[in-house]
C-alpha cells in the first residue's frame, strides 16, 4: 500500500490502468451473469467512482483489479435488486435471482479466472447479425476491450454524442429483441462467425492505424492477440479464424519497426526486418499453416482461400523477409492482392494493389490504376480519403511530376493524418522541394 | 419471450384474390408449418389475413377518426399474416423465422411482443 499523501494522483493513474486492463473482462463477466449490458456498464462506472474516492483516501489496494471487480459486482447486484423493487416484482421472483456462488469473489479477483468464454459470449452478443453493422465494432471496443466512449468516437471519427447514441440504440436493440447472452449453438457458429471476424477486423484496424501503435490504442492490440487466440482455440477448424489470428500476430510483430527515431512512420518496405519480433512472426506462421491445412482437409483442393487467409498471406510474405538486402516480395504481394479483389473489391484493396503494381510494373502502371479508380468510384468520396492522396503523391514524386506530387501531399496532409504519418509525409514533401 | 413474425409479400404477384397457384401452395405450407409449431408448443397465436382489398383504415386526426378504404400504407408488399410465438430468445425466433413459408421475394419481420409485468 502506498502513502496516502500522494494518493490522489496515484489513485487516478492506477485506476486508469486497471480500467484499461480489466474493464472489458469485468463488463463481460457482469453482463454474462446479469444478461444486461446497461447494468454491467453502470456498475463498473459506479465502482470506478468509488475506487477513486476510497483509493485516494486509503491508498491503492494490493489487487486493484480484484477490488474493482468485487465492487462492480456488488453495485450490479444492488441495481438489479433496486430495479426489482421498482417493478414491484413478487418476492418469489426476486428470490429466483441466482445468489453469488460462495467463492465467486475470490475466484474472480484472480484475473485469469475471468474465463475467456465469458468474453467470447459478449463478443457474440455485440456482433450479433441483428445489431446494426456500424454499431458492432464500436460496441465490441467499448464493452469487450473497455475503451471509453471518447476513445471509440475518436477511432471512428465520430463525435462523442453521435457514437454514444449509436451505442445506446444498439444496446436497446440487444435488450428489447432478446438477443441471448449464450454462445450460439455450434451449428450456427460458422454463420455467426463472419459477423464476429468483420467486427474484430474493424476494431483491430482502428488500433493498428493509430500513430503506428504508439498511442493508447496499442493497449487494446494486446486484447486482440488474446481474443483471436481464444477464438482460434474454440474454432480450430475455421481457416478464416486461424488466418485472422495469424494476421494480428504478423502485424504486431512489426510494431517495433513502425516508427523511426524521429517518431515518423516507416513504410513496410523500408522497415528493418531485424527489428521485427521473430517470436510473434513464428506464431503467425503457425496459425497461417494451420489455416492452410484446414482448408486442404475441409474443402478439398477446390477450396479457394478466403479473404482473411489472403490478407494474412500478404502479411506473411512481408514477414518472411529476413533483412533489407533481400528484395521485397512485391510480385507475390501483387498476386495475392489480385486474388483478394475477387472477395473484396474496395478502395483500400485497390490502393494497395496499385502500390504493388507500381513496384512490379512501374510507376506509370500504378498511376494508371489510380486514375481508373477515380473513374470507377465516387470521386468525391475518394478526394476525402487521405490514403488515396498519400499513395498518389508518392507515385507522382517517383514519376518526377513534382508540382502534382506537391499538390497531392498537401491534399493528404490537409486530411489530418496521424502524427507519425504526418511527419513522414512532411519529410517526403520537403525532399520534393529540394529536388525541384 | 414472445415474438410476432410479420409476413410481408406481394399479394398481387401471388394471386391471393384469384386463387393463384403460388398462393394455394403457400396456404398448404402454412397449415403444415402451423400444425408443427402448435404441436411443439411454440405457436401462441397467429392468422393469415385476407388481401388488402378487404382493408379499412381509421386514422386519428384532429377531426376525430377518419375512415378510408384500403391499407394503412400503400406499398408493393403488404402484411399478409402473422405468427405469435413463445421462444427463449431472438436466436430461437430467428430459427423459426428461417423456416416460415414465404412467397418468392417475401419477407418476415421479427418483433418482440410487449408482455405486461408479472404481478
Amino acid at each position: 500500500m502506498r502513502l496516502p499523501e500522494d494518493g490522489a494522483a496515484d489513485a487516478r493513474v492506477e485506476l486508469a490502468r486497471v480500467f484499461r486492463a480489466a474493464g472489458g473482462r469485468i463488463i463481460a463477466a457482469l453482463s454474462a451473469r446479469h444478461r444486461d449490458l446497461d447494468v454491467a456498464e453502470d456498475a463498473l462506472a459506479e465502482a470506478c467512482a468509488r475506487a477513486l474516492e476510497v483509493w485516494q483516501r486509503d491508498g491503492v489496494p494490493a489487487a486493484p483489479d480484484g477490488w474493482l471487480y468485487r465492487t462492480a459486482q456488488r453495485c450490479a447486484l444492488d441495481s438489479v435488486r433496486r430495479r426489482q423493487v421498482r417493478e414491484r416484482l413478487a418476492p418469489a421472483l426476486a428470490a429466483e435471482l441466482p445468489p453469488p456462488p460462495p467463492n465467486a469473489e475470490e475466484r474472480m479477483a484472480d484475473d485469469a479466472a475471468l474465463i475467456p468464454e465469458e468474453r467470447l459470449r459478449l463478443i457474440f452478443v455485440c456482433c450479433h447479425p441483428a445489431v446494426a453493422p456500424d454499431a458492432r465494432a464500436a460496441l465490441t471496443l467499448r464493452l469487450v476491450c473497455g475503451l471509453s466512449t471518447a476513445e471509440v468516437a475518436r477511432a471512428f471519427l465520430l463525435t462523442e454524442p453521435t457514437l454514444a447514441q449509436r451505442l445506446v440504440r444498439a444496446k436497446r436493440k440487444i435488450a428489447d429483441s432478446g438477443i441471448p447472452f449464450d454462445l450460439p449453438a455450434p451449428s450456427a457458429w460458422p454463420e455467426r462467425l463472419d459477423a464476429v471476424l468483420s467486427t474484430l477486423e474493424v476494431a483491430y484496424a482502428k488500433s493498428h492505424e493509430d500513430a503506428a501503435g504508439a498511442g493508447q490504442h496499442a493497449g487494446y492490440a494486446t486484447e486482440m492477440l488474446e481474443l483471436t487466440r481464444v477464438l482460434a482455440d474454440l474454432l480450430p477448424d475455421e481457416p478464416e479464424v486461424l488466418a485472422f489470428a495469424a494476421l494480428v500476430r504478423y502485424a504486431e510483430a512489426r510494431r517495433p519497426a513502425r516508427l523511426d527515431a524521429g517518431g515518423a512512420m516507416v513504410p513496410l518496405s523500408d522497415q528493418d526486418p531485424a527489428r521485427w519480433d521473430r517470436a510473434s512472426i513464428a506464431a503467425g506462421d503457425a496459425f497461417l499453416h494451420a489455416a492452410a491445412r484446414r482448408r486442404a482437409t475441409f474443402r478439398g483442393a477446390a477450396g479457394a482461400p478466403g479473404p482473411r487467409t489472403l490478407q494474412a498471406a500478404i502479411h506473411g510474405a512481408w514477414c518472411a523477409r529476413r533483412n533489407l538486402a533481400e528484395p521485397p516480395p512485391w510480385p507475390t504481394v501483387l498476386g495475392l492482392y489480385d486474388a483478394l479483389l475477387v472477395h473484396r473489391d474496395d478502395v483500400v484493396v485497390r490502393l494497395n494493389r496499385a502500390v504493388a503494381l507500381a513496384e512490379v510494373e512501374g510507376v506509370v502502371a500504378g498511376l494508371a490504376e489510380l486514375d481508373a479508380l477515380v473513374d470507377a468510384r465516387d470521386g468525391a468520396a475518394l478526394a476525402q480519403f487521405a490514403p488515396y492522396h498519400a499513395v498518389r503523391a508518392d507515385l507522382l514524386r517517383r514519376a518526377g511530376r513534382v508540382a502534382e506530387a506537391r499538390a497531392a501531399y498537401d491534399a493528404t496532409l490537409a486530411l489530418d493524418p496521424a502524427p507519425a504519418e504526418r511527419k513522414w509525409l512532411e519529410r517526403r514533401r520537403a525532399s520534393l522541394e529540394s529536388d525541384a | 419471450m414472445q415474438y410476432a413474425l410479420l409476413l410481408y409479400d406481394d399479394e398481387n404477384a401471388m394471386g391471393k384474390d384469384n386463387g393463384g397457384s403460388i398462393y394455394q401452395e403457400l396456404v398448404k405450407q402454412h397449415r403444415a408449418f402451423s400444425m408443427e409449431l402448435r404441436a411443439s408448443g411454440v405457436q401462441v397465436g397467429g392468422a393469415g389475413l385476407r388481401s388488402t382489398t378487404s382493408a379499412t383504415t381509421l386514422q386519428n386526426t384532429s377531426n376525430g377518426r377518419t375512415m378510408h378504404d384500403g391499407p394503412f400504407a400503400e406499398s408493393k408488399e403488404q402484411l399478409g399474416g402473422f405468427y405469435l410465438i413463445e421462444v427463449p430468445d431472438l436466436d430461437a425466433a430467428i430459427a423459426v423465422a428461417r423456416r416460415v413459408p414465404l412467397s418468392p421475394g417475401g419477407s418476415v419481420e421479427i418483433r418482440t411482443v410487449i408482455t405486461p409485468p408479472k404481478s
